[in-house]
Order: structure tokens, then sequence, then C-alpha cells
């Protein structure tokens, strides 16, 4: 019996050969998965350089630019949130129809009927929410470790530009979002707009006209509803993955992230000083060393491990990670639906999308009354302030004069005043969504989380 | 480092596997499936397995564009037009027949009758007592929160969208006596309703389309709802809104929710015409057009206009005028049809060639009986004819001529 059975396999293993060898079938696979093969290390670095997915990393990469808690990653995920938006809004694109007439009953028929309708609009929704909260972290994060200062002396090391380019995707990540806000034409949906765009008109000179090109006329309709639906589906993506990409090359061209600048400047401290003696430059016809000999020079290659498949892990990691967290939000949270929109009805209260509600906060503080004459807020809560904060990010690295031996660094002692500023600021726009989002009840009245709001009216 | 992070990796990819699993577990294992497989082993147990296998299976639903709206409610009511399911428990029990073959469901759907969210696929969402919809399913659960003894009581306010016009509407007595109170107490004297009333109370047309915001429930006790609020005010409108004028007419809490019903009712809802019962859609007309033919009926030519033969053909000479003179005028057919066929009138009406053959054969049906008679007027018009002819040029008697 047992005898039989080795014979069998015997059998079967030999004919499994022969078929490798009369089919050549180990060849075949390897012409159907590899166009060419490395040979020595050399080769495969090369590989990398090659391959179109893999070039976009360096051979090589330092172990701190991988650590989890300089960066925590947080470019990476919004990226990667803005992919799973991508995916999701693609499809969506399929089920939605951006008409006034129309576009409320199919955001239902996705609710409620669509094979996964729920999970796509689930997912997109939460993702989006998602990606505004990381990219406002990823910027906190750059600014308190000094990131978007220029460190060594490098060819074209420009952090402050990228650092702007930074801010600009924030702004663009928040209209992405306000323009998505608009489309389920739901009452949440209309008001938010009406706020946003009311706050927007405020501005002087200016206000009307752009609340009027926003809208596309002088009420919230149709024509608003496809500007908002081209912008969020076609122009703002577009220059989102512009100008992400352009953040990423830039990275690259300003010499990795600002914590390897460290290393530049411990170097430096252990060089000896270049000796200004004979040079072979431009055949002796100017004076001083060449730009190689004033550069400093480090030995990194012990420091440094290769981007795959260190880098590449943790990527995937990191993706899979966003993909998990969203998907589990999305499975918990539910994704509001209210009553189609209606004009004739404000809710009440009407509020802002929650990442401007620290917006909406500002106007309602700044509007008081003296003597009976009543200053509206809109003005310096709604645009001279965030104004002036738009201003300072972008301004800021040309007036930060802290040493470089800040950069890269959580936190450090050299840019404490700075950092303390910046961190009141953060949380004053934190604890103003806070009290927007939990703490505004009807008429705008400040509600405690655990006061229950009056009863709202229903029909039955 | 490598090996750690591959570890994660394994782990998040699992974990990724596990949650999409989850995510295709819940998409596949919703409510309405276990209703359809619950559907179909109650059909099975009653009519046999082969009657089960028909049962369709999948989301449901009455797409009705005229009233613009998709119904679900049949994804899990399966059993509406089965019968012999009459007595089965909600949701596999057969509709009532009667209504239905008035209000057939692919012209009407159920939510513009029974409320409730048609979209829905879901038993809290689908029965519309969520918050953000507020056309919840008029039945037991609102009735009983309202001590409303009769369930399909407040389903009336919905039938009077397209009733409002009627005066009585049979089956809806909420609503048939709050018209009549309407009239009893005359709110016409203060209140304009359908464009005809006075103007010292609101304008009352469009009431049920008041959002709920607008209403003071400051004084109300119980459910902030504008169903409570007309209630209230009905029966005591100085308790609800202390500086208004209109007076208390005491009425029983059951009138006061019948009017509350009714006026709810009243909204602006995009309906087509042919829904609204007493709308008449046709050319209507006019009293002239009226009294004419009336006129024609009475005369000597009364069998042609009876019969509908004045539609192409006058008889002038028996005051029959037709408005579209298709035909020749029928006053001398007996020897215009022995001109145009050869043949005698007699012979030519009683087997016609051509168009009245075809007109006869299909529109006119006449019996030999008729026929004859219509011969026998005609030889009466054309002896009329030459009667009048002769009297027109016959010299007049003038007495400056002699």
């Amino acid at each position: 019996m047992a005898t039989e059975e080795i014979s069998e396999t015997k059998a079967s293993s030999s004919l499994l050969a022969t078929l490798r060898e009369k089919f050549a079938l180990r060849a075949m696979w390897e012409q159907l998965t590899w166009t060419w093969k490395p040979e020595t290390k050399r080769e495969a670095g090369d590989a990398i350089v090659r391959n179109f997915v893999l070039h976009w990393f360096p051979a090589k990469v330092s172990l701190e630019s991988l650590s989890w808690g300089y960066s925590f990653w947080l470019g990476t995920i919004s990226a990667v949130l803005f992919l799973i938006l991508t995916i999701t809004g693609g499809i969506l694109m399929f089920l939605y129809v951006p008409s006034v007439e129309r576009a409320y009953l199919s955001v239902k028929d996705l609710e409620f009927s669509t094979s996964y309708g729920w999970f796509l609009r689930g997912l997109h929704r939460i993702s989006a929410h998602l990606m505004v909260a990381v990219v406002f972290l990823h910027m906190v994060r750059v600014f308190l470790t000094g990131a978007f200062k220029n460190g060594r002396k490098a060819v074209g090391q420009n952090r402050p530009l990228n650092w702007i380019v930074g801010v600009a995707l924030l702004l663009i990540t928040l209209l992405l979002s306000f323009t998505g806000y608009l489309l389920p034409w739901d009452q949440l949906a209309y008001w938010a707009i009406t706020v946003g765009t009311n706050i927007a008109s405020s501005a002087p000179v200016f206000g009307d006209p752009t609340r009027f090109i926003l809208l596309g006329g002088t009420t919230i309709e149709q024509a608003t509803l496809i500007r908002f639906y081209v912008l969020h589906c076609f122009l703002l993506p577009l220059t989102t993955f512009a100008l992400v990409s352009y953040h990423m090359w830039r990275v690259r061209k300003d010499g990795g992230l600002a914590c390897t600048e460290k290393r530049y400047e411990e170097a430096k401290k252990q060089e000896q000083p270049a000796i200004a003696s004979k040079t072979y430059s431009l055949l002796g016809i100017t004076g001083g060393s060449a730009v190689d000999v004033q550069n400093v020079m480090i030995d990194d290659e012990n420091e440094k491990v290769p981007s795959s498949p260190y880098l590449t892990v943790r990527l995937a990691v990191v993706t899979l990670a966003t993909t998990i967290v969203s998907i589990i939000l999305t499975l918990l949270v539910r994704a509001p639906l209210e009553e189609a929109a209606n004009p004739a009805v404000t809710p009440n209260p009407a509020k802002a999308p929650w990442y401007f509600l620290w917006l909406q906060e500002l106007v309602t503080i700044t509007t008081f009354t003296v003597g009976g004459i009543t200053i509206n807020g809109a003005l310096i809560g709604g645009i001279i302030l965030p104004g002036v904060l738009v201003a300072a990010a972008v301004l800021w690295p040309y007036f930060d004069k802290s040493p470089v031996s800040s950069i890269g660094k959580w936190l450090p002692t050299e840019r404490k005043w700075q950092n303390r500023v910046f961190l009141i600021i953060v949380a004053a726009i934190l604890i103003l969504t806070f009290i927007g989002t939990y703490m505004r009840g009807p008429f705008w009245e400040i509600y405690m989380p655990w006061q229950e709001w009056e009863q709202a009216p229903r029909r039955f | 480092m490598f090996s750690k992070d591959a570890i994660k990796l394994y782990v998040m990819g699992i974990s990724l596997l596990a949650l999409t699993a989850f995510v295709f577990f819940r998409e596949n294992t919703t409510d309405w499936r276990d209703y359809q497989a619950e559907f179909r082993d109650l059909v099975t147990e009653k009519f046999g397995s082969e009657r089960a296998e028909q049962v369709p299976s999948g989301i449901q639903q009455i797409w009705v564009k005229d009233l613009d709206r998709v119904d679900r409610c049949v994804t899990c009511h399966q059993a509406i037009e089965w019968k012999g399911l009459e007595t089965a428990p909600n949701p596999y029990r057969t509709h009532p027949k009667e209504i239905l073959e008035k209000h057939p469901l692919t012209a009407y759907g159920c939510t513009s009758c029974h409320g409730g969210q048609g979209f829905s696929t879901t038993l809290p969402d689908a029965h519309g007592n969520v918050e953000h919809w507020e056309e919840p399913v008029l039945g037991q659960e609102v009735s009983e929160a309202y001590l409303i003894k009769n369930s399909k009581a407040l389903m009336e306010m919905n039938c009077n969208s397209c009733h409002r016009y009627d005066r009585e509407t049979k089956g809806m007595d909420y609503i048939n006596t709050a018209k009549n109170l309407v009239e009893q107490k005359d709110c016409r004297a203060c209140h304009t309703i359908n464009g005809r009333g006075g103007i010292i109370g609101p304008d009352l047309t469009y009431e049920g389309d008041k959002p709920t915001e607008q209403f003071d429930y400051g004084r109300l006790t119980g459910r902030h709802a504008v169903f409570a609020w007309q209630v209230a005010h009905f029966q005591n409108p100085k308790m609800v809104s202390p500086d208004s004028i209109m007076p208390n007419f005491g009425l029983s809490s059951q009138d006061a929710q019948a009017l509350a019903l009714l006026v709810m009712s009243w909204k602006k809802e995009p309906i087509p015409a042919s829904y609204i019962s007493g709308v008449q859609l046709r050319d209507v007309p006019t009293p002239e057009e009226i009294a004419k033919e009336k006129e024609m009926l009475e005369g000597d030519g009364a069998f042609f206009v009876q019969n509908k033969c004045f539609v192409c053909h006058s008889v002038s000479s028996l005051g029959v005028n037709s408005a579209a003179k298709i035909g020749p005028d029928l006053s001398d057919a007996v020897v215009d049809v022995q001109n145009r066929f050869g043949r005698t009138l007699d012979d030519f009406l009683m087997d016609p060639t051509g168009t009245m053959s075809v007109v006869l054969a299909t529109q006119i049906p006449l019996t030999t009986e008729q026929r004859q008679q219509a011969i026998a007027l005609l030889k009466v018009a054309y002896q009329r004819k030459l009667e009048q002819q002769i009297k027109n040029t016959s010299p007049s008697p003038t007495p400056a001529g002699k």
C-alpha cells in the first residue's frame, strides 16, 4: 500500500519534471514575469531607478527618514487618503447625478439600493474628513520640527517653497471637501454652503463678486451644483495631483526629509577643514576650491538601507493601515443624509462644515453691538483673521531666523517661542472648532455636551 | 526592522481581508433578505414550492414617474397583489383589493397614500419615524401616539392630495367631516381657501407646506409636532397662540383631528392633473354649441343628429347643419346619389360603397329599419328642399308690380 503511494508520487513528480523540461515552464514563467533579471547588486540598484513605480524613491534611504516617530508618515497618509478618495470618487461619479432634481435621489439610491453604495459613500466621506484632519496635522508636524527650513547649502534646496506648496495643498484640500459637501443636495449641504459662501461675501470689494462666481448667480441653484461638481471631480483633484507630485519631487530635491540635516551638521563638526591648497578645478583659472570640496562628505552607506524593501514595505503598511482605519470608521459612523435641500427652511442651527466652524465661531465672537450699532464679524472673523493666518503661514519661513541646528528635531529649544505661538494658534483653532461642532445648539446658543438640545419639531 | 515590518504588513493584510469580508457580509445579510426568505417559506407552506420559486428576489421597486416616486416597500411587502394571504401577518398580507382597483400600484405606488420613505430598504428608515424624514407611514404607530382609534384615518390626509376638490369622497370619513365643518363653520369668512374666502385670517390654501419650524410649540404639552399643534389650535386657538382672534368653536377632539388632517393635506404638490379628482381633462363644448345641438335635436332632422350623420353631412332643408361639412348636403341625396353612383338612394344606403361603406360598417352601425327610416327622411328632405326652392323662385306678391 505504502509502496504504491510512493511510486505514484514518484511518477507524478517525474511527470512534472518532464513537463518542465519539455515546455521550459520556468523559463516561460520568468519570461512572463521578468523582462530582465539583475545579476549584481549594481544592476539591482539600477533596476529600481529604471522601474516606473520604484524610481519615485532614491535607491537608498536613511533610517531616521523611515522612523515612525519623526514624521508619523502624515504626508504619506494624506496621499493614501487622496488615492482612496480618487478611487471611491471615480466609482461614485457613475452613480451620482449632478442635477438639482436628481442629486438627492441618487444619493438616497446609493444609501439604500446600489450594491455597496452605502460603503462607497461612507468611505469617501470619512476619507475626506480624515484627509482634512491629516493634512492639517502634517502641517503642524512640519512646523514643529522646523522642516520648512533650508539646512546645508545644497544646490537647489528650497524648503520654504515646498512649505508654501504645502499651505496651498491644505487650502485646496479644504476646497475639495467644501465643494463635495454640497453634492448630496440635502439640508446639511445646502445650508453649510450658504453659511460658507456668505462668509466669503463679506470680504471688501471682492466679496460679492467672489460669491457670485462661486455660486454662478446669487442663489444656490443648479448653476452652483454643476460648478461645485466640476471643481470637485475634475479641476481640484487635477490641481491636487499636480501639486502633490511637485511637493514630492521637491522633497527629493531638497535633500530628503529635514531630519537628515542633523547628520550633516554632526559630520561637519568632525570634518577637518578643507585644505585650501591646489585644486584641479577649471585649470586653476579661478581661486578657491571646487564645490565638492566645501560640501560635507559623509559616508552614510552604513546608515542607509535600500528603499526596496525597507521603504516600500513601510509604505505598504501605512497604505493598508490608512485603508483599514478608514473602513472601520465607515462601518462605525453612518454618513448623514438630511431632508432634501429646501431654501425656504433654515435649519436651527445652520452650521458650516466642521473644519470651517472655528471661522464661524470667530464670526460670532467678532460680532458685537456698540451703542445700538452691530458690527458684523464676518469681515474680521471670516476674512481678515484667516487671511492673516494664511499670509503668516506663507511668510513664516522667511522670518524664522533660528539656527540650522534646530532643523528636523521635535520641539527644539532654539525654536521654543515660535512653536509656542504656533501651538497656541493651533489650540485656539481646535477649541473653537470643538465649540462650534459640539457646543452650539439652536439659535447658536452654547449647550454643554451633556445638555440636551431642544426637541426638533416634526410633522407627526 | 524589516522582519518586524513584514509582520506588520501581514497583520494589516489579513485585517484588511477580514474587513473586506465583513463589508461583504454586511451587504449580503440585510433584513429584507430575511423577510424574502421567510415569505418564500410561507408560500411554500401554503401554495407549494412551485409557487415559491416564482417569488422574485432582490430589491423590488415600483417607479411612478408621474409622481416622482420610487417605492421599494414591495421588497419586503411582497404579497400586496397575491390572492389568499388576506389574513397573513404583515409584511406578508394581501392589500385590500377594492382600493387597488381604482388606485393601481403602477400608477400610485405605496407612499403616495401610506407615507413613509419609499427609497429605503431598512425597516426604521422605510417606515419613516426617523430623523430627517417628515412623512412617516401613517398607520398604527402614529395613530396610537395620538390616541386615534381608526388607524387608517391619518392616511386620509395623503388621499386628500388628489381628492382635495371633492366635496365628499367615499371612505374618507375624517376628511369628509372636516370638509363639512369648513362649510358649516364658514371658515372662508376669515380665511381664503383654494382662492375663495376672506382675508382676516391667513390664506390656508397651502397650509400643509408650512415648515415645522414656523410653529410656536412653546405652549404645547407633549409632542412638538405640527399635527399636535394644529389639533390643539383647533380645540382652543388662544391656548397655543394667545394673540389669535380665531373663535373657539368647541370642537370635539375627533373633529379637531379631522380638521388638522384637512389643513395639513393642503400642499402645493406637483401632481399631474390626471391624478386630481374632479379635474376635467377634455374640451367642453361652449354653451352656444350645446344650444345649437339641442335645437337640431328637436327639429325634423333629429335622426341625423342622434346618429351623428351630421358630423359630416348637413341636411339643410331639415334644419341640420354640419360644422365640418366633409360630405355633401343630404337635402338632395335622392338625386345626388343617383348622379354620383348611378344607383338609387334606397339601393345605395342598403349596400353602400366607398367611404359610406366604411363609416356605416364601423362608426355608425344602422339597422335595416334605421336605414329605411333614413331613406324615408331623406325623401322628405328632398321634397322639403323642392318646396323651399319653389317658394324662393316664385315671384313675390308685390303690389307695386300689379
